[in-house]
């Protein structure tokens, strides 16, 4: 039985969400800042709106799938937002990657007036979204997440609950720290097998068919010898989500040196106008330390 | 008596040492591997010698200065080297920063042959070198310190026996890891300060006032605010010595993450080019990470 549905935010990642979601037979009412990018949801059957209120207003469950922690809250809390139309008993679904502590605090607001909340954030990138093969990492009350996990079937294939509020957000943390760090660990090997004039296409070839084997060093590892930085998944949404986590570790107290390192990495690839390119560009970064060939 | 004193390794360091020991009224003995870097000290007096073998004959003490554990172990073991001409008696005092584990070795081998050690590695640079005002950290047995302690005052100010042989080298260590780190520190300090739009040297005029006021801030501040990078201090030798420091804290099963990171800035301004530049050119390793089309005031 088809549900309605709302989704805010239809940039690189929600359009194809939302159109996956639509294919399921759902109703839906969509809203962005960008009338243009309401256009390919319209055209699917969606009702574009003037605000996330009013999408939230025709929804039983609304997505949010926008950039940054001001966002989130902006679209959910702010004037107009979500909080302004939502039924008490709706549900608002933030995919967002944002701070943890952020998704906390809006959770308890929207709680106030009986609204739900689930943080869903998802890895995959732009492939996932429009295959519908996102890892969706949920966090929130375990009854909320019954009633709208066939929804998340629509729009990726490893889809797990967490935990309570923020956990979700908590596991994207994690998966880019690792990210991050594996792209760091497969930039450095191939450099070193570079500078030993030793063919890096060979080493990465050896590399996955043994303990080294990864999807960085496969994907990535194949972007550094091609020395094509296409996105992906750019640098400056890398070094957003690196900020978070490592606010967390500074308000938790707890140590995350590789991921600190990693991160100056990436802040030099933005700041050197490079965080349209994909983060593992990373490797860019340290050829141009030891002035290695593959710096720009 | 007027002791005997050798002197082997006449380089930036070693030459003003042996110079200052001279002045002092030692009878020295010279040995170094180029023929030119005998000449003033020969000119001052000192007894040109063909072999570390042929100076420690003829010296009560000898003193070496030269750069890597290996050259020291040349100096010492090698052929030709001061074991072969040494008497029962002597004591050898090695000023050059070496591995603790490689001191200890060259003690204990000496040791045998009735031959005393010291490991006696300084701190100060050329210029403490030249006004006798470097720190010196001495590793060995106290009765040999006691001996040797009128001669080192004569080339350092702050004399200290750590303790047993390789203390002294333990000492250097930790030195140069706190040396290393800052000047990366710095180097990131002017680099942020530069990428947005603030002039480095008022800001290390700041420093100089401030907390941040440190010794490596004012010999190397001024070269990083300048872009200057003649050494000074060669960035190759900071390059070996916190390799030491990394070595020693493997060794004892201790994290040095701070120095693991700075040893990697030290290895790419090896590969840049910056060997003989001073260290301060740690500089231009944090700048290369950022373009440098996109310098000067950023968001």
């Amino acid at each position: 039985m088809g549900m309605n549905l709302g989704f805010v935010g239809l940039g690189i990642m929600g359009r194809p969400m939302a159109l996956n979601l639509m294919r399921g037979g759902h109703a839906m009412a969509v809203y962005a800042r960008r009338p243009e990018s309401m256009k390919p949801l319209a055209d699917a059957g969606a009702v574009t709106c003037a605000s996330p209120a009013e999408v939230a207003a025709r929804a039983d469950a609304t997505f949010v799938m926008v950039s940054d922690t001001p966002d989130v809250e902006a679209v959910i809390l702010g004037p107009g937002g979500c909080i302004e139309g939502a039924r008490p008993g709706a549900v608002v679904v933030d995919m967002s990657t944002i701070s943890p502590a952020a998704t906390r605090r809006i959770a308890e607001a929207l709680a106030v007036k009986d609204i739900e909340m689930l943080d869903a954030p998802v890895s995959g990138g732009e492939v996932g979204a429009v295959n519908a093969t996102l890892s969706i990492m949920v966090g929130g009350k375990a009854e909320v997440f019954d009633r709208v996990e066939s929804l998340f079937e629509l729009m990726g294939k490893n889809i797990v609950h967490i935990g309570a509020s923020g956990a979700g957000q908590v596991a994207k943390s994690c998966n880019q720290i690792v990210a991050a760090v594996t792209i760091e660990a497969v930039a450095e090997a191939l450099l070193l097998a570079q500078a030993n004039g030793v063919d890096a296409a060979k080493v990465r070839e050896a590399l996955l068919g043994g303990f080294a084997y990864s999807r960085v060093l496969e994907l990535h590892g194949r972007r550094m010898l091609e020395r094509d930085f296409k996105p992906g998944f750019k640098a400056a949404l890398h070094q957003k989500d690196m900020r978070i986590v490592l606010q967390s570790a500074h308000e938790l107290g707890v140590a995350l040196p590789a991921a600190a390192l990693a991160a100056q990495h990436i802040n030099a690839l933005v700041g050197s106008g490079e965080g349209d390119l994909d983060s593992s560009a990373i490797y860019r970064v340290l050829a141009r330390m030891s002035r290695e060939a593959g710096g720009d | 008596m007027t002791e005997r004193v050798g002197f082997i390794g006449l380089g930036v360091m070693g030459r003003p040492m042996a110079q200052n020991l001279i002045r002092a009224g030692y009878r020295m003995h010279v040995c170094a591997r180029r023929p030119e870097s005998l000449e003033p000290l020969v000119a001052q007096g000192a007894v040109a010698c063909a072999s570390p073998a042929e100076l420690a004959a003829g010296c009560d003490v000898v003193c070496t200065m030269v750069t890597a554990g290996a050259d020291v172990e040349a100096v010492v073991m090698g052929k030709a080297g001061i074991m072969a001409g040494a008497r029962p008696g002597l004591v050898v005092i090695d000023h050059s920063t070496i591995p603790p584990a490689t001191a200890r070795r060259v003690a204990q081998t000496l040791a045998a042959r009735g031959v005393d050690f010291l490991d006696a590695p300084v701190s100060g640079g050329g210029q403490g070198a030249i006004d006798a005002t470097l720190s010196i950290m001495v590793g060995g047995h106290e009765p040999v310190f006691a001996r040797a302690e009128p001669l080192l005052r004569r080339m350092g100010k702050t004399v200290l026996r750590i303790g047993d042989s390789g203390a002294g080298q333990v000492a250097k260590a930790a030195n140069q890891l706190a040396i290393v780190l800052a000047l990366v520190g710095l180097a990131e300090a002017f680099t942020l300060a530069r990428a947005s739009g603030v002039d480095p040297a008022r800001v290390l005029e700041a420093l100089r006032g401030g907390a941040a006021a440190s010794r490596v801030l004012e010999a190397m501040g001024p070269k990083m605010a300048d872009r200057d990078f003649r050494p000074g201090v060669e960035a190759r030798l900071h390059h070996k010595d916190v390799q030491i420091a990394l070595d020693c804290a493997a060794a004892v099963g201790l994290a040095a993450p701070g120095a693991a990171v700075a040893a990697q800035t030290f290895n790419a301004l090896m590969a840049r080019g910056g060997a003989r530049h001073d260290s301060s050119a740690v500089l231009t390793v944090v700048e290369a990470m950022r373009r440098p089309q996109a310098s000067g005031s950023s968001a």
